[in-house]
């Protein structure tokens, strides 16, 4: 897909905003603090609809106002698209409206509409950073590729805080009830596993396809560690093992009052020639396997749907060396409409359409 | 946003008052308070009187917990209404939708909310023992039971059904369904595949 027109208005230190895009590279420069990171920002929630950088909607209102909104027009195959998300602060806390075409629709019918990739500094420790960064890849990629899973994981998310909460309750929970939330958590749980095993599959195949290219002399895997082992990726193994788990575990879950068993606890294995990368990788193995995984990330977006996501990348081309810093390039080349913010322009991007922002106004350059 | 400075104290206030109510922001209050300086004085007054009386006289049916004016309430004490069946529901309100459909003409038992332990609600803060209490007594042979179907509404109906079930009643739940004068295109999969499982013959 290709994004044609963005506009902003009171959207963290843009007043307004009109811009049309071109496909393939866009690269947006400027000085440090003039607005290049709050704009790629805007786009990747025309497609999430929530911000890369904080989760306070009310952050990106433009200091001292009200309301903020990003529309933007978007090329798909299936024909042209509107879409806009407006975040207003209220007495009530922030609300946000989202539209498709002019209707005002809710989120799961908006997410995914414009599929985006995000790539930005807080990634480079995606392998030594905590599981939850690494389930995150997971969650977005999945929710912006199917509105089930998105539906799938809100209910497992809430089903797991009911039980907890019924767990610290008191001495004695009420089983019929436990039984009740656990029966939920093994239904749902079990679509979120199998979706993950599956998605894993294709992104391990595509990230170790593109760490030969990066590091042809060492080997990675990349394997779905769910929190729950299950042999073949059938529902009834995957339910059989779910059960038995939440039964050995079940004096643990009680005596913590918390809940142990499930894919809100999965992992992804990262190994470089059969060592496990966040205990013994260097800085340089941990960046690369990053950028394996992020390239076989947008890889898998584009394959599953037959629509390339938009690839926004913010300050990363900066962050890695020459080598690496080629491979992405690369991976930009191929892609139908890509966003990057730099300082400075990098040599090989040279071809690419320039936007010079300055305190929250972009002319192209 | 709050009420601009310069309005006079009871403009203030009465704006103030109306942003309390669900769904009124302050500019809607603002409006309504505007619309009610243009109107006669005893509209006024009998919106006020309206307003005390449904506090003062209007109370929970002791059986159904239905909101009434006299106890027992008219749905539990009305000969014509059918008493085999009980329509268990979360609030009062939904009684309302329930009665639009004109299609149901048995009894009604209020929850009072739905199970959800993050907010402190479990079976006993809920009007559940009383429904127990009216099985024994009232004999019932069927149960409805009409919550929501989101995550709180399905754990008290899955609840409810396994400790109804035992005492000889049948359970049942409100079928899933797609949206009359809907589009299959435009349903939600989860709801169309809730309806594909609830179909019927025809
Ligand atoms: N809600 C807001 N209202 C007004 N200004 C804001 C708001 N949020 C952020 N800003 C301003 O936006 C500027 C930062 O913009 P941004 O993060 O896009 O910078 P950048 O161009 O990416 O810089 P860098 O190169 O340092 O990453 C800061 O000056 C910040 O004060
Ligand atoms: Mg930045
Ligand atoms: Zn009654």
């Amino acid at each position: 897909m290709r994004l044609d027109r963005v506009a902003l208005s009171n959207f963290r230190n843009y007043s307004t905003l009109e811009l049309a895009l071109s496909s393939g590279v866009n690269v947006f420069l400027g000085e440090n603090a003039q607005g290049k990171s709050n704009l790629l920002e805007a786009i990747a929630m025309l497609g999430t609809g929530k911000s890369f950088r904080t989760t306070r909607d009310a952050e990106v209102i433009r200091e001292g106002l009200e309301l903020a909104s990003i529309a933007g027009t978007a090329t798909m195959r299936a024909g042209s698209v509107h879409l806009s998300c407006t975040v207003t602060r209220g007495a009530r806390g922030t609300r946000k409206v989202y539209t498709v075409n002019g209707q005002a629709v809710r989120y799961a019918a908006f997410l995914g509409r414009a599929k985006v990739v995000t790539f930005v500094p807080a990634d480079l420790h995606l392998i030594d950073g905590a599981p939850s960064g690494r389930r995150g890849l997971l969650n977005s990629a999945l929710a912006q590729d199917d509105v089930r899973y998105f539906r799938h994981l809100a209910r497992y998310q809430r089903a797991v805080q009911q039980k907890a909460a019924l767990l610290r309750s008191g001495e004695h929970p009420d089983a019929a009830l436990l039984q009740i939330y656990d029966e939920a958590i093994v239904e749902i749980g079990t679509e979120l596993m199998l979706a993950r095993d599956h998605f894993v599959r294709e992104l391990a195949r595509e990230a170790e396809r593109a760490h030969a290219h990066l590091a042809p002399h060492e080997r990675l895997t990349v394997r779905y560690h769910p929190n729950v082992p299950f042999e073949g990726a059938t529902r009834d193994a995957v339910i059989t093992a779910f059960r038995a788990r939440l039964r050995e575990r079940a004096a643990a879950e009680a005596q913590r009052a918390t809940c142990l068993v499930g894919p809100h606890r999965d992992d992804l294995v990262l190994e470089l020639d059969a060592r496990a990368l966040d205990v013994f990788g260097s800085q340089g193995q941990k960046r690369t396997a990053v950028l394996a995984l992020k390239i076989a990330e947008y890889t898998v977006m584009r394959d599953r749907n037959d629509e390339a996501p938009l690839l926004l990348l913010d300050d990363v081309l900066s962050e890695l060396d020459d080598a690496r810093a080629r491979a992405l390039v690369a991976v930009l080349a191929g892609a139908e409409q890509a966003f990057v913010t730099a300082t400075h322009l990098p040599p090989e991007l040279q071809a690419a359409r320039r936007f010079r922002i300055v305190a929250g106004a972009v002319e192209a350059a | 946003m709050s009420a601009p400075r310069s309005l006079a104290g009871p403009i203030a206030a009465l704006i103030n008052e109306f942003s309390k109510l669900p769904t009124i922001g302050p500019k809607t209050a603002a409006r309504l308070v505007f619309h009610l300086l243009n109107r006669p004085r005893h509209e006024a007054q009998a919106l006020a009187e309206a307003i005390i009386a449904v506090k003062d006289h209007v109370r929970l049916c002791s059986v159904c917990f239905s909101l009434t004016e006299d106890d027992p309430c008219a749905f539990c004490t009305d000969e014509r209404r059918d008493a085999s069946t009980i329509c268990v529901i979360a609030e009062a309100k939904d009684i309302y939708a329930i009665e639009r459909t004109g299609v149901y003409h048995g009894r009604y038992h209020v929850l009072g909310g739905l199970i959800s332990p993050m907010d402190g609600i479990g079976p006993a803060q809920l009007h559940v023992k009383e429904l127990v209490e009216r099985i024994g007594s009232e004999k019932p042979n069927e149960i409805i039971v009409a919550t929501n179907p989101n995550a709180e509404g399905e754990a008290t109906a899955i609840y409810l059904s396994r400790l109804l079930q035992p005492l000889g009643v049948a359970v049942t739940r409100l079928a899933y369904g797609l949206p009359i004068g809907g589009d299959l295109d435009y349903a939600d999969e989860i709801t169309l595949a809730k309806a594909l499982e609830g179909r019927r013959h025809l």
